[in-house]
């Protein structure tokens, strides 16, 4: 069911968000014909012409990743916590499943923004004389790593970057269920339940920061700081990496969790459609 | 074994008393009106029945188990408002109910869109309101459900659609199932109508067969209706 639910998810936000990339594309290739030579032309019409092409770009770029933003919490707002709730909370899915099938796939949605943003820049730069260089310098120092790379640092950097990856779908995972707490939350209160949500949203924001600080304080003094301590000496800083990254994704999937706990119990037993 | 029953179910809104106190059982084969004014406590009792409510105290089950994903797969629910996703298409809308719902019979459902002329392949987005729940009445009433709980099923359209729909209530819905219709639109249903269960401020004042009401009290449900909850 998990599967059924995605299909008809991206089927749902695909038809918001590919004509998006679309635009975002076309525009990429008029910044380009901007770049390479109509911004530095005599005539004022190329001139503006390419000046709005530029800005074109600038703006589908922000429009792409606000959207990517707006279609993930406007999916669980309008799937269902308004009317569309009544088909899809009855539905012979469990709750899990409605939230994960949003989870995958606003992340999929995020990683394909990211793509799509570089590779509507990659077009924008095309051929153009300045970018020219700064990727010569790119392969140049590429170049260079390949020459003094060794099996350490071939080995802890792919793990960085694999780390780095996971960290970044975590955080995106956390993020989204931190607006779907927020909205299970208002929309369980009988009146008013938008101003909830934001109200919602900002309490569970000062309450995760109260406690991050709180914890911090504590771990100052406490024997794990003094256990820290006393792996510096023996401890590589590419290890010191491994460790952060991994504490990082950690602790984003303990808030992830904290914040999935809070959204499936308010679904499951507030759940309060009008 | 009765296909919905409740006992001794209780939900309030706060400090609001929606239902109090219910208590009864629907068997199957049977079309129940579920009758009473506005905010008498209906919608409550059908929302309790799908799971988009928790009761307060008392207990709700549709063969034998609490709502939840297992009866969601044998309950077809027609809510009072439109709420299938108007961006899809007629047919889109056919292809998610047919991903989620094994009893989903498409080609009873293709046929009654033809039927009415609705064309599959528009926006629902683009229909009139009647459309719309017409579209809406007719997915739900092609699943071969164990229950159908209908909220108010011919409140917003015109008298000839009202027909339509109630033949197509009876003479789509699986005779081993039971069908609940709530509604305040008595005289429309009366003649579709197996039991009636009349239900005021949050308590069930009355259940009996139509048959019943005839012989025993020697008027329609509609004259019942309007005497017991007369203003």
């Amino acid at each position: 069911m998990l599967r059924k639910l995605m299909k008809h998810e991206f089927r749902a936000t695909g038809r918001i968000m590919l004509p998006l990339f679309l635009i975002l594309l076309v525009t990429s290739v008029g910044a380009n014909f901007s770049t390479r030579g109509l911004l530095e032309t005599d005539n004022k019409f190329l001139d503006v012409l390419g000046v709005l092409l530029v800005m074109a770009f600038a703006i589908a770029i922000v429009g792409v990743c606000v959207m990517s933003m707006v279609v993930m919490v406007q999916r669980f707002y309008k799937n269902l916590l308004q009317d569309e709730g009544y088909v899809m909370m009855t539905l012979p899915v469990s709750v899990h499943q409605h939230i994960w099938s949003k989870l995958i796939v606003s992340a999929v949605w995020f990683a394909l923004t990211l793509v799509v943003v570089c590779l509507a820049c990659f077009i924008m730069a095309f051929d153009v004389g300045f970018v020219h260089q700064i990727a010569a310098g790119f392969r140049e120092l590429f170049q260079e790593i390949c020459r003094n790379l060794s099996a350490y640092y071939a080995i802890n950097g792919t793990a960085v970057i694999v780390e780095f990856l996971v960290m970044c779908f975590v955080g995106c995972c956390a993020m989204c269920l931190q607006f779907y707490a927020a909205l299970a939350i208002g929309h369980s209160r009988p009146n008013h339940k938008m101003a909830w949500s934001v109200l919602s949203f900002f309490a569970i924001q000062f309450i995760m920061q109260f406690l991050g600080g709180m914890g911090i304080v504590l771990l100052d003094e406490s024997w794990f700081h003094h256990l820290l301590l006393g792996w510096t000496d023996n401890i590589s800083g590419m290890a010191s990496v491994h460790l952060g990254m991994v504490a990082m994704i950690l602790g984003e999937v303990v808030v992830g969790a904290i914040f999935y706990v809070l959204t499936t119990w308010f679904l499951k037993k507030r759940l309060n459609l009008e | 074994m009765a296909v919905l029953e409740c006992k001794n179910l209780t939900k309030q809104y706060g400090h609001v008393t929606a239902l109090e106190d219910v208590s009864f059982s629907i068997e199957p084969g049977r079309i129940v009106g579920l009758l009473g004014p506005n905010g008498s406590g209906k919608t409550t009792l059908i929302k309790l029945a799908n799971g988009l409510l928790t009761p307060t105290s008392g207990e709700l089950t549709i063969c034998n188990a609490a709502p939840g994903k297992e009866t969601h797969a044998i309950v077809s629910y027609l809510p009072e408002r439109t709420s299938i996703p108007l961006w899809m298409t007629a047919t889109q809308l056919l292809d998610f109910y047919q991903d989620f719902y094994k009893d989903f019979r498409r080609d009873a459902a293709e046929e009654m869109l033809a039927h009415l002329n609705i064309p599959a392949k528009q926006r629902i987005k683009q229909m009139s309101k009647g459309t719309r729940e017409k579209v809406q009445l007719i997915v739900t009433m092609s699943r071969a459900a164990q229950l159908y709980l209908l909220d108010e099923p011919i409140g917003g359209v015109d008298p000839a659609t009202r027909d339509y729909i109630l033949s197509t209530i009876i003479g789509n819905y699986n005779p081993e199932a039971a069908v609940v219709i709530s509604t305040h639109l008595i005289s429309d249903v009366e003649k579709v109508l197996d039991e009636v269960i009349f239900i005021n401020q949050g308590h069930v004042v009355l259940q009996s067969s139509v048959d019943e009401i005839r012989e025993e009290k020697g008027m329609s449900v509609d004259a019942l209706f309007r005497e017991v909850f007369k203003c």
